[in-house]
């Protein structure tokens, strides 16, 4: 009976992180339209609710009673199946992210490898949208797309490999609190490069967005989608971009730690920092292509990687058995 | 077991068997290997309950992760312009009759061995595996890397383009 | 423990089916994989059976996955050569050396 009640908590969580990322991902639209702007020197949006606030809130509504089209070509189960199975996996790598204070779960064992496994699942999502949409810009974005992350998952498997190395953990919350006296990112500045990079990469953002460049593929794997499927790819990025935000956060920065206020204030602050810069680097870059990133991830991250973790064998030498 | 597991391995169960059934029924190739991918999870979700969560993890890092994906890249480059079903097969009856045999024995076997009941699980497997692969394994977890290089090798010969 | 075991069984004979009655290479190598799964399965239920701390069992299961992926890797490999010498996937068109 009590183990019934714990599944149906469970099942109640989920319910509320689901609705929680829906709510992020109107907040992380405002933002990225807000820092875009001012780094274009514009003021973007401004005229719904104050400071434009409401501007997503209304977009969302207009996405949600839009008309549901879909090309009379396509391939009814797949087209259907590709925006859902893109935003699940993103929402569900959220649940071994321990922010701390009540979210502070710490139920699996090896809660780092399953945010590296569960993400992967997203490829699937865009390469189904992708070649269900009987449309070449779709299939090649989503031919890109799963290129990509097969190759940029192995140098960012080895960086979080040397963080693992000195946490001696698996668990996601025993690392966060292997970092006590330094975060990481001071014992393992190049891994914390290579993981920012790659996870770029990872979660399609620019210079690494070839598989939706709208220069060359008009908007790639969902260029035929609109209104509710298509908000569910924009709920995908953005969720995909605050779990790995989060999971940078985990990894490298120390996690919650900082003085005075609780735990999940610092967590969250921590999240919100690289959210930022990844917005930052997303307005201030330009977009590579396709062959230089693939040569990019073989011949220079691949290699980076392993020097990092002999670095990381090092430290384990310097600073002794955990 | 506990209710709750019980009821959960009995949905992954069926998941999992309705998934594969459906994978080697349908005449889609899509959604034949999509199919797979449910199958594959399922089965990760029976891994956890055994409480072998580490394999559980393996098992969506790679197969789900890795191979499906693969296996749609290898489908789209191999027939993208094909989107029929494919034929359907005409050893229908042969097939059933000895997948028939093949399952019927080794239900009947699992269902007749007098097996112990499943002892506690262990709190951690990681740590336990890590020293496994690391001592008793080791050999076979070298000999894994070469495999897995001489399979890229082989792929890429298979693969590349001959130069005339 | 039985019912795990059962449901292997179920799976294996699944994979028999597919392997035995499906012509095309694709859905041949999805059910060599549903077998090889079954299999794992078997492995990793006997593995809390038997010497837990050792986990013979499960290392062998990860052994198998990574076994798995070289199968997939060359045969989706051996695929694509095949589709581009007979344009098809279906190996009952693969009869070159028929008289």
């Amino acid at each position: 009976m009590r183990d019934l009640l714990v599944f149906g908590w469970g099942l109640a969580l989920g319910v509320v992180a689901f609705s929680l990322v829906g709510g992020l991902t109107a907040a992380f639209v405002l933002l990225e339209r807000k820092v875009s702007a001012r780094i274009q020197l514009r003021v973007g949006p401004l005229h719904t609710g104050p400071h434009g606030m409401l501007q997503t809130v209304a977009d969302l509504i207009k996405l949600v009673v839009k008309e549901d089209v879909r090309p009379s070509r396509a391939d009814p189960v797949a087209f259907r199946l590709g925006p859902l199975l893109t935003a699940v996996p993103a929402i569900l790598s959220l649940a071994v992210i321990p922010f701390g204070g009540p979210l502070l779960m710490r139920g699996l064992n090896v809660g780092v490898v399953y945010f590296l496994a569960v993400p992967g699942m997203t490829v699937i999502g865009l390469l189904l949208a992708g070649w269900a949409s009987y449309d070449n810009y779709s299939f090649l974005g989503g031919l890109r797309s799963s290129a990509q992350f097969i190759s940029y998952e192995i140098p960012r498997t080895l960086a979080v490999v040397a963080v693992v190395m000195l946490a001696g953990s698996l668990n996601t919350v025993d690392v966060a609190a292997a970092q006590q006296p330094w975060p990481y990112i001071l014992l393992l500045p190049l891994g914390f490069v290579v993981y920012m990079i790659t996870t770029l990469a990872e979660v399609n953002r620019v210079p690494f967005d070839i598989p939706e460049a709208e220069s060359e593929l008009v908007a790639g794997y969902h260029t035929e989608y609109s209104g509710f499927r298509w908000a569910l790819f924009f709920l995908a990025e953005y969720g995909a971009l605050f779990a790995a935000a989060a999971f940078a956060t985990l990894l490298f920065l120390g996690a919650g730690s900082g003085p005075f206020l609780p735990d999940i204030f610092w967590f969250v602050l921590k999240t919100l920092i690289v959210v930022f810069l990844f917005m930052w680097i997303r307005w201030t870059l330009p977009r590579f292509r396709a062959d230089q990133l693939m040569r990019l991830a073989w011949k220079v991250f691949l290699p980076l990687s392993l020097v990092n973790l002999v670095l990381a064998a090092l430290v384990m030498q310097a600073i002794g058995p955990r | 077991m506990t209710t709750a597991t019980t009821v959960l391995f009995v949905v992954f169960g069926v998941l999992a068997a309705l998934s594969a059934l459906y994978a080697v029924l349908t005449r889609y190739l899509l959604r034949s290997i999509v199919a797979l991918g449910a199958f594959l999870t399922a089965l990760a979700g029976i891994f956890y309950l055994l409480a072998a969560d580490f394999v559980a993890v393996v098992q969506i890092f790679v197969y789900v992760g890795g191979i499906v994906v693969l296996m749609l890249f290898a489908l789209m480059l191999s027939s993208s312009g094909v989107r029929h079903p494919t034929a359907s097969s005409d050893r229908r009856s042969l097939g059933s009759i000895v997948a028939y045999a093949v399952g019927g024995m080794l239900v009947w076997a699992s269902l007749r061995s007098t097996l112990p009941g499943m002892p506690a699980a262990l709190p951690d497997s990681v740590p336990y595996l890590g020293r496994a692969f690391l001592n008793e394994q080791l050999f076979p977890f070298e000999l894994i890397g070469v495999i897995l290089l001489a399979a890229v090798v082989a792929a890429l010969a298979l693969v590349r383009k001959e130069r005339a | 423990m039985t019912p795990v075991l059962v449901l292997s069984g179920i799976l294996f004979a699944i994979g028999v089916f597919g392997v035995l009655t499906r012509r095309n290479a694709i859905t041949m190598l999805v059910s060599v994989e549903i077998m090889m799964n079954a299999a794992n399965l078997n492995l990793v239920a006997f593995s809390r059976l038997h010497e837990p701390k050792l986990m013979t069992g499960q290392t062998f299961a990860i052994l198998g996955i990574g076994i798995a992926a070289c199968e997939a890797a060359v045969g989706l490999a051996l695929i694509l050569a095949i589709y581009r010498r007979f344009s098809t996937t279906d190996v009952d068109h693969l009869d070159l050396l028929k008289g």
